[in-house]
């Protein structure tokens, strides 16, 4: 059975190339070493260290090359992972909200959530301006309902959908509830000039509608009455003017609601689930619902909510290195199609790739055309996902992340590994493959160390000696013998002129990473 | 992806098994190659468009008996119902209760209406209608009913039938083509099988793609280990063997192809407001290429989204105007212009188009100038092998489900009745499917005898009747019936071609008009008066005494 009881002993290189592969932005070579060397619990200890908070970009229109660029720079935590995590389950369009600002305020509340409170994010989230765009919760008043945000707060980022069992009936929630919560959401307005700021976070907010004092002029303030999946709760505003609710008990019935919500044991399931098909593996057995999925929402739930102890304890199990059962058929080791995402920062961030300096235009010139453009062309264009349940890797079944590997996208993916050894030009930034192995491989000048030490890391998985044979002979050596590898790196070394060795080490990276091997993760 | 030549083109007639590069080939066995040759022998091709978001029926196909109910629920964004931007009586021959208008902007379905190559399906939708975009479009794609969860689509159980053993087996020589053709860069869930890779190859630049696939990857592992990677990785080489295996021909069919020299596809939105690029024209564009150039691709999907209209649906000031107004006319323009192509391309006689959509919108409009979730919605069905009409009934907006439109139509009676009327489907295909179930409740989509049935439909709507008296003396009436506002011009000509005077002239309302016309001073003879008005060509004789 699966297990998430804790795994012991040091990580050594193949499960430390693992946890740093699936909770960050890709580890370099000398993480992978470092964590080799550690215990399960001391990595994710420095993992979920809390890294200052970033400062906000100079220009707004920049958001998104400065979101890239707290990504390239995470090093070894989590808390950008999960930044991009809350991204795709609270999805937002930029072509809807047009507004970089409204954007900057949502990322920088995942971020201040990111390894916190979700059930504190979720309602906050409701708040937030950029959704009170995206679903037109600004819209919703009592006179005219829109429904639109209360229906995806159940549907996607709360407490999920379940099958239909009936005329409106969705297992976990009904038709009645979403037009209630809808009521509920009632009121709102979003502060275009960012001048409402929430109490707690110290981030810009919605506000609720009012007629210039404490009355709640757009807000439903009826009883809002729920269906038996919520064991037929009402929410009313605590206090009235007239018949009007005030901002406060606005507020609050806001506060009921979210209570409502996450007072179902559903709701931390879904989002484990969620958790679990970002970080682990999308299929979910009935063993993995039992052995896995069910006690890790009960910490959730034990924990009111926090983040932290579930995706620790996730980490930290036997189950996240394949270590509870003997069967190799259930390993999720490497069984994760990298998002475009991914596999661009993952390999910059392998090799270290030098962009210009964070903040200067031509930092955001490289991340338009080297980073984001790319990743558009492989299928993920960053803040707008085709829909409203965001990119379909996360949520699409049956195939959830193979939907990055389309014919065009797979093969977008191996022409930017192509381009990135020449795209100084293009890109602003390339990757060297002879400065790199240079200063990088124990000992260059002998072909089979190279291939076996990018092999071990580059790649996720064991290869066959076959497919050894067809990287060191076929394309590095050429059919050449090993003795002629090593004269020729002695004579690059002797002249500094590398052609020789260069047009050799490409065709290597070439062949290693425009593979379907290192699609996964 | 191929620079080592890997995976050659796979002979059909293999008599062993065979693994090239660690990718095992399926034989065929006997039947079912006799099965390919037979579901596979017709020429006929689906084109499918899906409106994506949910469309507002109800502003695009208005129920004019019922015009004060369809105000009160939505006087924020109802379509007038008279001046220049009122909404386009259909059909004023049908019944009362099923005559309809078209939103103003939809004037190229109008045309293809009245030239006998367009249906209008009223009420499809499913039981038990979800409410989510993603569940219901799901629903429609796998084929299924509300509480059915597949991991396939009809589509591409549909094209596992008549080609199995997909993608080993193919290409062939009497399937070159990808089975069905997604225009876009990622393939729905619509063409996925019960197992392996989707049948559909998601290309929308031919050319591009064909230089991307010859100048990338590497040699593939030739074997995968039996754990949740090897299953990835498998899928990966899939699709990597299967884009090499088709950018040679789907570069060479679009080189091949062409569109129609004189037809212009729509580019931009004329009226300014709104979503002004047309995104349908292109994809719709590239088919009719694909098609000229031999493509033998048995479906083809394309997409339109922007439909999920909750808020800005129409412009304050105007409700004609606005995103949906643009999203319609991108519609009707792009339908029209590929319709046209077709049939200069001579291909009109091959191709049935059909949009569909998740679902349509609450029939009460929000205070946003937009409209929530609904139910049922129109489906439109284009062909010169259609049978031109209205199937079904305007909805009884007095009796609402929930301020929803209620069904009339399953969505799986129109597919079933379009793979099983038009593509010919065996029924035994119809049973992969999983539409079997409603082929005892097929649609009248197709006429047997198509073209007289096309006439007879366009000679009801459009006709020039005998002039009264005839022979002449002095005066003569003309009379003609139009169903559409249009130009009409009426001359008389001598029996030799040649234009004496023009009769009538002007733009003239749908109805039966009547003209009286003096010919005191024409000479004794015979003559010939001729009527162009819209699709309407056509002359008679009179005799002057």
């Amino acid at each position: 059975m699966a297990s998430l009881n804790p795994v012991t002993g040091t990580l050594g290189t193949r499960r430390s190339a693992h946890i740093l592969r699936r909770s960050t932005f890709g580890p370099s070579k000398s993480d992978i070493s470092l964590f080799a060397g550690r215990t399960a619990n001391q990595a994710i200890s420095e993992l979920f260290q809390i890294p200052a908070t970033p400062a906000a970009p100079a220009d707004y229109d920049t958001f998104k090359s400065w979101w890239i660029g707290q990504m390239l720079n995470s090093g070894r935590s989590i808390v950008e992972k999960m930044v991009f995590f809350y991204h795709t389950h609270f999805t937002t369009k930029e072509e809807v909200v047009q507004s970089s600002q409204a954007l900057y305020h949502q990322n920088e509340l995942f971020r201040y959530y990111a390894l916190g409170d979700f059930k504190e994010l979720t309602k906050k989230v409701c708040l937030d301006n950029a959704m009170m765009i995206f679903l037109d919760g600004r819209d919703n008043d009592r006179n005219n309902v829109n429904e639109n945000f209360g229906r995806e707060l159940l549907e996607l980022y709360s407490i999920g959908k379940g099958p239909q069992i009936g005329p409106g009936d969705y297992t976990n929630y009904t038709e009645q509830d979403v037009k209630e919560a809808a009521r509920v959401l009632s009121g709102y307005g979003n502060d275009e000039d960012f001048l409402t700021i929430d109490p707690v976070t110290g981030i810009p907010t919605s506000f609720v509608k009012n007629d210039g004092g404490t009355v709640a002029n757009a807000h439903d303030a009826e009883v809002k009455t729920f269906s038996e999946k919520f064991q037929n709760t009402t929410i009313q505003p605590i206090e009235l003017v007239g018949e009007d609710a005030t901002v406060a008990a606005t507020l609050d019935e806001l506060d009921q609601l979210i209570d409502m919500i996450f007072n179902q044991d559903e709701t931390a399931r879904h989002i484990c689930r969620k958790l679990y098909r970002f970080f682990m593996y999308y299929e979910i057995t009935p063993e993995i619902e039992q052995d896995i999925i069910e006690p890790l929402a009960t910490t959730f739930r034990n924990n009111n909510y926090q983040i932290q102890p579930v995706l620790q304890q996730l980490f930290g199990s036997e189950h996240f290195y394949d270590a509870d059962n003997a069967l190799a058929e259930d390993d999720n080791h490497a069984a994760i199609i990298k998002s475009p995402l991914e596999l661009i920062l993952g390999t910059l961030r392998y090799f270290g790739v030098t962009l210009p300096t964070a903040g200067t235009q031509a930092f955001m010139d490289a991340v338009d055309n080297g980073v984001l453009s790319p990743m558009g062309l492989q299928g993920l264009y960053l803040l707008e996902p085709y829909e409203v349940a965001g990119y379909p890797a996360y949520h699409q079944n049956p195939d959830f992340n193979r939907n990055w590997i389309s014919h065009n996208h797979l093969a977008r993916r191996y022409e930017y590994i192509g381009r990135l050894m020449t795209s100084m030009d293009d890109f602003g930034f390339q990757l060297d493959a002879v400065a790199w192995v240079e200063s990088n491989i124990s000992d260059p000048s002998n072909a089979q160390v190279i291939v076996q030490e990018m092999v071990d890391e580059l790649l996720p998985e064991i290869i066959t000696s076959a497919r050894f044979d067809y990287f060191l002979n076929d394309i590095l050596l050429d059919g050449l013998s090993m003795g002629n590898w090593t004269t020729e790196w002695f004579a690059y070394q002797g002249s500094n002129d590398d052609s020789a060795v260069r047009t050799q080490l490409e065709a290597l990276f070439n062949a290693l990473m425009q593979s379907p091997e290192y699609q996964l993760h | 992806m191929r620079r080592r030549g890997f995976l050659k083109k796979i002979p059909i007639a293999a008599t062993a098994p065979v693994v090239l590069n660690g990718l095992p080939v399926g034989l065929l066995a006997q039947g079912q190659l006799q099965q390919v040759v037979s579901s596979s022998s017709n020429d006929k091709v689906l084109v499918l468009i899906q409106l994506h978001g949910g469309n507002d029926g109800l502003n695009a196909v208005i129920p004019i008996d019922q015009y004060a109910q369809y105000y009160n629920l939505r006087p924020n964004i109802a379509i007038p119902d008279n001046g220049s931007r009122g909404y386009i009586p259909l059909d004023s021959t049908l019944d009362i209760a099923d005559q309809v208008g078209l939103h103003p902007d939809m004037v190229g379905t109008k045309t293809l209406y009245d030239q006998g190559k367009a249906a209008i399906v009223q009420g499809v939708s499913y039981e038990n209608h979800n409410g989510s975009h993603f569940r219901s479009r799901d629903i429609m794609f796998m084929g299924g009913d509300f509480d059915d969860y597949l991991g396939s689509g009809w589509m591409g159980r549909y094209l596992d039938y008549c080609f199995p053993n997909y993608p080993d087996a193919y290409p062939t020589s009497e399937m070159p083509d990808p089975l069905g053709l997604e225009i876009g860069t990622s393939v729905s869930l619509a063409f996925h099988r019960d197992n392996g890779i989707p049948v559909a190859v998601a290309a929308n630049d031919p050319e591009g793609f064909f230089n991307l696939i010859n100048n990338t990857g590497g040699l593939p592992p030739e074997s995968v280990m039996d754990t949740h990677y090897g299953q990835e990785l498998q899928w990966i080489m899939d699709i990597e063997a299967n884009s090499n295996q088709y950018a040679d021909r789907l570069k060479e069919v679009f080189d091949n192809g062409s569109n129609t020299p004189g037809v212009t596809y729509p580019e931009t939105y004329p009226l300014s407001a709104g979503r002004l690029n047309n995104p349908l024209a292109p994809q719709l564009k590239l088919i009719a290429r694909m098609l000229s150039g031999g493509s033998k691709t048995r479906i083809f999907l394309a997409r339109i989204g922007g439909f999920d209209t909750h808020g800005n649906q129409v412009e304050s000031y105007d409700p004609t105007l606005g995103n949906h107004a643009a999203l319609l006319y991108h519609i009707s323009a792009a339908v029209e212009a590929f319709q046209n192509d077709l049939q200069g391309l001579g291909l009109e006689d091959r191709v049935v188009t059909a949009t569909f959509s998740e679902f349509g919108r609450r029939a009460a409009s929000n205070a946003s100038y937009g409209t929530d979730h609904g139910n049922a919605a129109p489906m439109f069905v284009f062909g010169k092998a259609v049978k031109p009409g209205i199937i079904g009934t305007n909805p009884d907006l007095q009796n609402l489900a929930g301020n929803n439109i209620p069904m009339q139509v399953d969505y799986r009676q129109v597919f079933t009745t379009i793979l099983h009327d038009w593509m010919e489907a065996p029924d035994q295909a119809m049973v992969q499917t999983l539409f079997d179930g409603f082929l005892d409740q097929k649609l009248d989509l197709f006429g047997s005898v198509v073209t007289s049935t096309r006439d007879e439909f366009i000679s009801k709507r459009f006709k020039l009747n005998s002039a009264y008296p005839n022979p002449v003396r002095d005066r003569t009436t003309l009379s003609y019936y139009i169903n559409t506002a249009v130009q009409v011009d009426i001359e008389l000509l001598d029996t030799g071609g040649r234009r004496i005077r023009s009769l009538v002239s002007g733009h003239q309302q749908v109805g039966e008009h009547r003209v009286s016309v003096d010919l005191s001073d024409l000479r004794p003879g015979t003559y010939i008066y001729r009527i162009k008005a819209g699709p309407l060509d056509a002359a008679k004789k009179l005799i002057k005494m």
